[in-house]
């Protein structure tokens, strides 16, 4: 059995102010193998993040189940840990602060918290800047700091919505290169959401397209290609086909909806 | 100089108009323009300040007035900051609770001086009252809405981190409502004063503003106006306090980053 089993999921959202529900996502089913990297990828409105923060605990599934190591996810819980878009650091807290605050929030034991806490800091590689708060930060830096903060708790999954959505397409480039770097030391199962293409492919074993109304996995492509990956990988062949197919079938799904619009 | 100059320009600035006005006032009333038992004059109320500075008159009203407030003030902040998280914690309370605070905001309190005087008596308790629900409002505002807006963003990271109740209380709505709290707080300080010093004009045996009251009736302005200068130099004080306060504790909001 896979460390995650996601089985026929949907989830419903009552509209504010009415009787109606919105279908974000529909018969989701999908297994995650232990220390795999899994990326989602697809159009906005999809539901690659309603289905990540299902598999965070932090909202609940209407129908289906979704199990990490063959229990019930039913809310939080110290074996996930999710790196956020952006702005979810303590503004009032430095860098070492933040990722402490993880550490105190599942209670760890009060002699480590400031020695563990240091070490995922230098190990982002923010050593230098353990006294600066948030806002003294670049938007690299703090995706640095959420992702020291998430792997500070020892989680078995790391779950990412979209961390590098907000930071320009260098830093971006960057700091992909950078969390493979970290996550190739214990490769902990990954499940990381985006909206970029050649992010999902570079970064992924496998890529999850989702497509929307409602969101549904319209396929799940295998990435074959060696690690580490370099960014040289970017112009080969092989990449460049997985970016064509992928974006073939997230142009469908585009044109789809323009479709409904123009009916409307 | 220039340079020490543009520095602390509005304090500099601030000082020279304040001494040029002092200086207006003493020569207008030495050069008969205007007479000195309407307004005083520096001089005098420096040679009657130090007069009542010797005789302890100062001490005491001073002691006074500032226990009045000190415990107006921390009955505002203890009642009004638990109402405000009970508020804050529960819609119902904050509907109950409603009626009086729009009430407190929309009515001049003072009016109901009398009726505080027909309760507690002539003097300290009825100012502290006074002074207490003058303080009471922003607190409680404050408080709530600190409470209210915190951010839910980190309230969700914090929760996927497992924080319980006590948790996102401890270490997300309260530190990040400080400087929410702090500006009720310097609200409060100057509506206790207020309430502490209009509350003496009218019904107590020492204080400041009993002080005030006293000479006021007897038109004797010298007397009056040393302690009307120590009020207006307390109010100064305790804002500049709490001016201080706040920028220490509103360091890490980038708007204020100075």
């Amino acid at each position: 059995m896979s460390q995650i089993e996601i089985r026929d999921v949907a989830i419903e959202y009552k509209k504010p102010k009415s009787e109606e529900s919105f279908v974000a996502i529909q018969g989701v089913s999908l297994s995650i193998e232990k220390g795999s990297f899994v990326t989602i990828v697809g159009s906005s409105g999809c539901g690659k993040s309603t289905l990540l923060l299902a598999l965070a605990g932090l909202i609940e599934c209407s129908r289906g189940s979704i199990r990490v190591e063959g229990k019930d996810v039913t809310g939080p819980g110290k074996d996930r840990a999710m790196v956020f878009q952006d702005a979810s650091l303590l503004p009032w807290r430095s860098v070492h602060g933040n990722v402490r605050f993880a550490l105190e929030l599942q209670r760890w034991k009060r002699d480590d918290i400031d020695e563990r806490a240091a070490r995922f800091v230098r190990m982002v590689g923010l050593g230098n800047f353990a006294d600066y708060h948030p806002h003294q930060l670049s938007g690299g830096m703090r995706q640095r700091v959420n992702i020291a903060r998430a792997l500070a708790v020892d989680p078995q999954v790391l779950l990412m919505d979209e961390p590098f959505g907000a930071l320009d397409a260098q830093t971006r480039e960057v700091m992909g290169d950078e969390l493979l770097r970290i996550w190739e030391r214990d490769k902990k199962t990954a499940v990381f959401v985006t909206h970029s293409i050649d992010e999902a492919i570079f970064l992924g074993d496998r890529v999850v397209v989702m497509g929307r109304n409602p969101g549904h996995i319209r396929d799940v492509v295998e990435i074959d290609l060696p690690r580490p990956r370099t960014a040289a990988m970017l112009d080969s062949p092989s990449f460049i086909e997985y970016r064509r197919k992928l974006r073939d079938y997230i142009s469908a799904d585009m044109q789809a909806l323009h479709m409904v619009e123009d009916i409307a | 100089m220039t340079r020490i100059f543009k520095k602390h320009q509005a304090l500099i600035s601030g000082i020279i108009s304040f001494a040029v006005l002092l200086l207006i006032w003493q020569f207008a009333v030495d050069f008969g323009y205007i007479k000195a038992f309407f307004v005083s004059s520096p001089s005098r109320v420096a040679v009657e300040f130090w007069r009542q500075l010797q005789s302890g008159e100062v001490r005491d009203n001073m002691a006074v007035s500032l226990y009045e407030f000190a415990v107006g003030l921390s009955l505002a902040v203890t009642v009004g900051g638990m109402l405000g998280v009970m508020a804050g914690w529960s819609r119902t309370i904050e509907y109950v609770l409603e009626p009086f605070i729009w009430f407190k905001y929309s009515s001049p309190t003072i009016a109901f001086y009398p009726l505080f005087i027909a309760w507690l008596g002539l003097g300290e308790p009825t100012i502290i009252a006074i002074a207490f629900i003058f303080a009471l409002t922003p607190i409680y505002a404050n408080t709530l809405s600190g409470i209210k807006n915190v951010d839910q963003d980190l309230v969700r990271a914090a929760i996927s981190f497992g924080a319980r109740p006590h948790d996102l209380f401890l270490k997300v709505t309260l530190p990040g409502s400080v400087p929410i709290l702090i500006a009720g707080l310097r609200l409060a300080v100057g509506r206790a004063l207020t309430g502490v010093i209009a509350a003496e004009l009218f019904g107590a045996t020492a204080g400041l503003g009993y002080s005030i009251a006293f000479y006021g009736q007897k038109l004797k302005t010298n007397e009056m106006m040393v302690s009307l200068v120590l009020v207006v130099i307390l109010g100064v004080i305790f804002t500049q306090l709490l001016s201080l306060l706040e920028s220490a504790t509103d360091a890490w909001r980038p708007n204020v980053d100075r």
